[in-house]
């Protein structure tokens, strides 16, 4: 039975999926990188996000994105102590708890901080601007389409939700031929 | 009180990307070139035994409606679908899995890719009332569509309700186990 490991850890996924709806609310992520992205952008700039005492959610704001839907990410943004928020900020705690429960060999594959012995060392932007511009065209799209793999796909097709469905088609399009280039690419330059 | 909750669950949610492998960027990729679908295994049978659960809660009425929280459909989804793919399957990383992976192991790309999320998120923030003047949320404006009757709040393709769920996540957990692969994890 060791090979049916991948079905008791996708049980558990499936039950965390269903355990946040039902204590609180379907999971997402993505929506916190717009809050966390504002709370820099309205420190460096004090006039973007005000109170407006008329609002239900009390803010307003001069960005356009923050204003809608009476200023709810301006809200979030003005006050980020919220279930999104720390739901969000306990995931890599949660994360290194499995990390540092699991064995060594484990560990050691998870990781890809480690270099093939005798590999010429690449260069600190050859190295990390890939996962920095990937991390751009990511959340880029993912509030574009109001949602991840977590809130849209996940938490969204769980529900049945029309838009989890286009947003799956729509990402799993452009993924797996661009994931195929990367390797034809990465094959040609010799990585 | 939901604070306390907010912990709770994140916690579970990042231990749980942790084991299934989806913090490995290794294992997106893999997935994506069609190589190891041990991880598309995952999604599907966690999406159907949610649903299953979802439903099998929520007939009884177990489960308070109220939390159930679906996003409008609009063209947006699908070019903002169509973008995410071209990072998600370059770079093997989403929004949850990179800032899971922060901590454990590959953090130093992880947090690259949490940093250029943040740059790209912003980005957006600042763009889009321009998307939002050319029309692009309000071409396909089909609201909070459901494909099924899971509360009065949503409307629905069908009338059915979460006996429609109930199966649609029963084929979700057949398709994941018919689906080669499985046997990829070596721990």
């Amino acid at each position: 039975m060791k090979h049916q490991v991948w079905l008791i850890r996708a049980l558990a996924l499936g039950a965390v999926f269903f355990l946040a709806v039902l204590l609180a609310k379907p999971i997402g992520v993505s929506t916190q990188f717009s809050v966390l992205s504002g709370i820099l952008h309205s420190a460096v700039d004090e006039t973007v996000i005000t109170e407006n005492p008329e609002r239900g959610t009390g803010y307003e704001s001069t960005n356009a994105y923050y204003d809608r839907g009476g200023g709810k990410l301006a809200q979030a943004i003005a006050n980020p102590w919220n279930y999104e928020f720390v739901f969000v900020l306990a995931i890599p705690v949660g994360a290194y708890a499995a990390y540092a429960a699991n064995d060594k060999k484990r560990r050691s594959q998870m990781s890809d901080a480690g270099q093939l012995p005798g590999a010429p060392r690449q260069s600190f932007l050859r190295r990390y601007l890939p996962a920095f511009l990937g991390g751009f065209i990511i959340l880029y799209g993912a509030r574009m389409a109001d949602g991840c793999t977590s809130g849209h796909m996940m938490s969204g097709m769980m529900q049945g939700s029309v838009s989890g469905y286009f947003f799956a088609a729509a990402a799993f399009a452009t993924a797996i031929p661009s994931a195929l280039i990367a390797r034809r690419t990465a094959i040609r330059g010799g990585k | 009180m939901d604070i306390v909750l907010a912990i709770i669950s994140g916690l579970l949610f990042g231990y749980a990307l942790y084991l299934v492998g989806a913090t490995s960027p290794k294992k997106i990729v893999s997935m994506l070139r069609l190589e190891d679908l041990t991880l598309m295994k995952t999604i599907v049978l966690a999406i159907g035994f949610a649903s299953i659960l979802l439903s099998l809660f929520s007939m009884p009425g177990l489960l308070n409606i109220g939390h159930l929280s679906v996003k409008t459909m609009n063209l947006g989804v699908i070019t903002g679908g169509l973008l995410f793919g071209i990072g998600f399957g370059t770079v093997g990383t989403c929004p949850g899995t990179c800032v899971a992976a922060t901590s454990s192991g590959g953090a130093r790309k992880a947090v690259s890719a949490v940093l250029g999320g943040l740059l790209g998120a912003w980005a957006f923030s600042m763009t889009y009332g321009w998307w939002s003047s050319v029309g692009l949320f309000s071409v396909m404006d089909w609201g909070k569509l459901t494909l099924f009757h899971i509360s009065d709040k949503f409307p629905s393709v069908f009338s059915l309700g979460y006996a429609g769920l109930l199966i649609v996540g029963i084929l979700f957990v057949i398709s994941a186990l018919i689906l080669p692969g499985g046997r990829g994890d070596p721990s």
